[in-house]
């Protein structure tokens, strides 16, 4: 069965500058209209769409608006955005600064995480050549529009990777979320109008503005759009990043890659879902199976249990410790699992507190991390673990 | 050869300017070139941004890369996150903590390494992995991550 088209990593590759070059043939707005239209998602996980973000910044009030890179991927089992600077740099910088372009913004940051510092040299690199090929810095093609990118290095903390404890962190802060509103296209770096987007967002760009909306579009299957970058490991034959239409069932990836014996996928990453081997023909799209970037594949030689430990071992090291529900819900959870382990919890029925608990952290909890930590417990306990007093066949 | 703290801030602080949102990029300067981030760092970094000590502080504390007390020469960080550990980085762990005769947190008494470990590092694909100091190691065994680390000066 064909994959479908690759853009991303594909082979056949635009030449460098020509989106930019074509999009300043057209009006900003025209800009933000084809993206918009293109109907692209955020590629990081949470999946806003990326046109309304851009027309929300661009038609903000207030001056030096900013055009930020999200490229602190860091959720378990996701590589994808490492993969893409590594091969194709130069179309994030591309996508920066089309952005920058469309909303009108002449500064860009690029908030790399600190587990990836040998890819500082080869984002340079990009820029450098950019920058010498007169498609970035100031007065790009002799067009009146400046552009300009800084590349800045995170300290190690999965939290920043939600856009406002990013935003926090680049302004020399703990990344702690913030309470939203003012989200960050009215007030973000700086209290400036900022748009944060994933490297494979911005990377997705180019693509967008050469092919137009119309046919971006058609690339998606089942009510998505475009391609997504899937990062693959666990127990497959080949591990990997690979590139299918947004929308595409698990199980293609899952044929791909070499998985077998599958016992359990988890996707979208430890905050994303657990699912059994009747659930693979699902699609890896926004309302049916957000992939974030991140699929696991687990044969049936595994023990949930130890991977729902070290999911929840995981959370506990990473909540940033301002939502109580967080802090404290992420360490009960994983007492909770180690008695389970210890063979202390005779049924199911005695975690319904634990449950609850769940709904608690998900309710109370400010930003992602703790909205969809409970996730992975919910799912392993219901679906992958017996306990002493279940019934048959339970 | 070695510049002070204090040197590394004034130089970082002439790269990065003197705005708080330096902070980030002045306090990583240091913690690379020393392994850690000493009390003289933090008084320097704050007086030159105009925040309290404390403040400062309280961003080096939040981050897992910085530290505050002094490190090895080199610092192992070796991947405990889900895709690892299924490719055997406990393993690895174990032999490396055998071999150095220290658990992770630790530094070896002649000041040579410092051993931890940390969340996903982006190489599942290869894993399990390690970074050393700025350099990824994958595909580790046992035997690979012994010889990387006894290679090291």
């Amino acid at each position: 069965m064909a994959a479908g088209k690759r853009l991303l990593l594909g082979d056949d590759q635009p030449s460098i500058g020509e989106a930019l070059i074509k999009a300043m043939d057209m009006s900003p707005a025209d800009v933000v209209f084809e993206v918009r239209e293109s109907d692209i998602r955020g590629r990081g996980g949470a999946g806003f769409p990326t046109g309304i973000k851009w027309n929300l910044a661009g038609a903000a009030s207030g001056d030096h608006k900013m055009v930020i890179c999200n490229a602190d991927e860091g959720e378990p089992g996701t590589f994808k955005d490492r993969v893409l600077i590594e091969k194709m740099a130069w179309k994030l910088l591309e996508g920066m600064t089309i952005a920058g372009y469309a909303i009108g913004s002449s500064h860009g940051i690029i908030y790399l995480r600190a587990e990836y510092p040998y890819l500082v040299p080869i984002l340079e690199k990009a820029r450098q050549d950019l920058i010498s090929q007169g498609l970035l810095g100031d007065d790009i093609q002799g067009r009146g529009f400046s552009f300009n990118i800084e590349i800045r290095s995170g300290a190690g903390a999965y939290v920043c990777g939600e856009e406002t404890s990013l935003i926090e962190s680049l302004e020399g802060k703990r990344g702690e979320p913030r309470n939203k509103p003012p989200f960050p296209v009215n007030s973000g770096y700086l209290a400036r109008p900022t748009v944060v987007n994933n490297v494979e967002t911005f990377a997705a760009v180019p693509h967008i503005l050469l092919g137009g909306a119309e046919w971006y579009q058609g690339l998606g299957r089942d009510d998505c759009s475009g391609t997504k970058l899937f990062s693959i490991s666990g127990d497959v034959e080949n591990p990997g990043v690979y590139e299918l239409p947004m929308g595409a069932a698990l199980r293609e990836l899952l044929e791909l890659s070499g998985a077998k014996d599958i016992a359990a996928v988890q996707v979208g990453g430890a905050s994303g879902s657990t699912v059994t081997p009747d659930e693979l023909d699902k699609p890896m799209s926004f309302s049916a199976l957000p992939p974030g970037g991140s699929v696991v594949v687990f044969n049936s030689s595994r023990d949930m249990l130890d991977v729902l430990e070290n999911f929840m071992e995981f959370f506990v090291h990473e909540s940033c410790g301002q939502c109580t529900p967080c802090r404290e819900g992420n360490r009960r959870l994983l007492d909770i699992i180690r008695s389970i382990r210890a063979g202390e919890i005779a049924s199911r029925d005695d975690l319904k507190p634990f449950f609850l608990l769940a709904d608690v952290m998900k309710a109370g909890s400010k930003c992602g991390l703790g909205q969809t930590s409970p996730n992975c417990f919910v799912d392993i306990i219901t679906k992958f673990i017996a306990f002493p007093g279940d019934k048959e066949g339970a | 050869m070695s510049r002070t703290p204090e040197e590394i801030v004034r130089a970082s602080l002439e790269k990065h300017g003197s705005g708080r949102e330096a902070v980030m990029e002045i306090l990583t300067d240091v913690n690379r070139e020393l392994g850690c981030i000493p009390e003289e760092a933090i008084i320097a970094t704050a007086s030159a941004v105009g925040v309290s000590n404390a403040e400062i502080y309280s961003v080096v504390s939040f981050y897992s890369f910085f530290s505050i007390k002094p490190r090895g020469r080199h610092i192992v960080r070796l991947c405990s996150t889900i895709s690892c550990v299924m490719s055997g980085s406990a393993e690895v762990l174990e032999a490396v903590r055998d071999d150095l005769g220290i658990r992770e947190g630790e530094t070896t008494s002649d000041g040579r390494i410092t051993l931890e470990t940390t969340s996903c590092i982006g190489l599942c694909d290869q894993a399990p992995a390690m970074l050393v100091n700025d350099e990824p190691h994958t595909r580790l065994t046992p035997e690979t991550a012994r010889a990387i680390i006894a290679g090291l000066e």
